[in-house]
């Protein structure tokens, strides 16, 4: 978990990983980018009760190079990862959900589930509060995978060219491989919109994605052998939808 | 009557960017997205940009120069795919370096389509930007 200047959101993201230790034996590991504000307290905070939280600090260095300090940070023993953003919540059962899916298939190299917008989460609950518009999708983004160990060296890093997409870049890398996934209905993300969302802040997200595709295609020109990502994103519902 | 082959982006949801001197092409309506060879990618810079198509021909691209058959299958490729209109506009001027760059170049004058993309390119969840760029922005209340 990459965090900057999340005070307000951090100890909620923490929280709903946290409360799902009984489904996975879980190591997490907050990388703190240069923050502020009040964020490296708050996650201290957690640690105090939560030995299975690791923090890592440095200075503000940006998200991609934060989730590589992190995946740097895994433990040899660790089977399999995921990412969640500290502003977002990792829904109850999530782990359960998909986990079943690699017990099923020992091959199996990654889950890629659905993710649901939402303006208005419950302190408390952690779900999307009863009066929050939302919205669910299969989007775009890390915290709809579980990727194991394996696939997670083979895909190398997260391309420190990007600013931001780095994401996009990295999942476009992941199924244009010949990585085996399945696509669980499982819920896997809260995805909090709120004024202060990162990739809202320029016009930098616009460009990054393009550039997520040129190196796309370039890569599929040098090597005939990666495919078209095809069928995995289903963000149609999105196109007539507005928050209101 | 047009006296010049000029041409021009066909829409606000054509947009496109360059990394490295390499073009990429975004339909925002259909989702489609285009890569071009080198010299492609230089040609449509030039040809979006309004420089006289008929200024192109002869140029030197790598070890041979741009022929008037080979620029003019380009040309309709790029209007077939609706990514440029023609244009009664005066030329603009072609600009030295990428003379240069065409110059520099390797590959015969290509574009690729691909649709792999398209439901994410339509309306991207995560990377929206604002809507004057034309993309289809998920707004949210502030």
């Amino acid at each position: 978990m990459p965090v900057y200047n999340r005070e307000r959101y951090v100890v909620s993201a923490l929280r709903s990983l946290v409360r799902q230790r009984d489904a996975a034996d879980l190591d997490i590991i907050v990388i703190d980018d240069g923050s502020t504000d009040g964020s490296v307290e708050a996650v201290r905070s957690m640690m105090r009760e939560t030995p299975c939280i690791r923090l890592f600090r440095q200075s503000n260095m940006g998200v991609t190079k934060a989730r590589n300090a992190g995946l740097k940070q895994l433990l040899p023993q660790t089977r399999l990862v995921s990412f969640l953003d500290s502003d977002d919540i990792s829904p109850m059962g999530r782990f359960t959900a998909d986990l079943a899916c690699f017990e099923e298939d020992p091959g199996l190299d990654l889950t890629y589930s659905r993710m649901t917008l939402v303006d208005k989460i419950d302190g408390e609950t952690l779900e999307p509060a009863a009066d929050s518009h939302s919205i669910t999708v299969r989007g775009i983004h890390l915290s709809a995978g579980i990727f194991a160990r394996d696939l997670i060296e083979r895909t190398g890093g997260f391309d420190e060219d990007f600013k931001q997409a780095e994401d996009t870049d990295y999942l476009l890398r992941i199924f244009e491989s010949q990585a085996k996934y399945v696509m669980p209905d499982t819920v896997a993300l809260y995805y909090r919109r709120h004024p202060g969302n990162m990739t809202k802040e320029a016009d930098v997200p616009f460009r990054e994605f393009m550039r997520a595709i040129h190196k796309s295609m370039k890569r599929r020109r040098a090597d005939p052998s990666l495919r078209p990502v095809e069928g995995i994103f289903d963000v149609k519902d999105l196109a007539q939808w507005r928050f209101p | 009557m047009r006296h010049t082959d000029v041409y021009a982006i066909s829409s606000k949801d054509i947009v496109f960017e360059s990394f490295d001197g390499e073009a990429v092409v975004l339909d925002l309506s259909s989702g489609k997205y285009f890569g071009f060879s080198d010299s492609g990618s230089r040609i449509w810079q030039a040809l979006s940009s309004g420089v006289d198509a008929q200024a192109l021909i002869g140029l030197t691209a790598g070890a041979s120069t741009i022929g008037p058959a080979e620029l003019e299958g380009f040309v309709s490729q790029l209007l077939e795919l609706g990514l440029l209109v023609g244009l009664d506009a005066p030329p603009q001027p072609l600009p030295d370096e990428l003379l240069a760059e065409l110059a520099a170049t390797s590959e015969p004058l290509t574009v690729n389509v691909h649709d792999d993309l398209a439901d994410l390119i339509v309306v991207d969840p995560i990377h929206e930007v604002e809507e004057p760029v034309g993309w289809p922005a998920v707004k949210q209340a502030s």
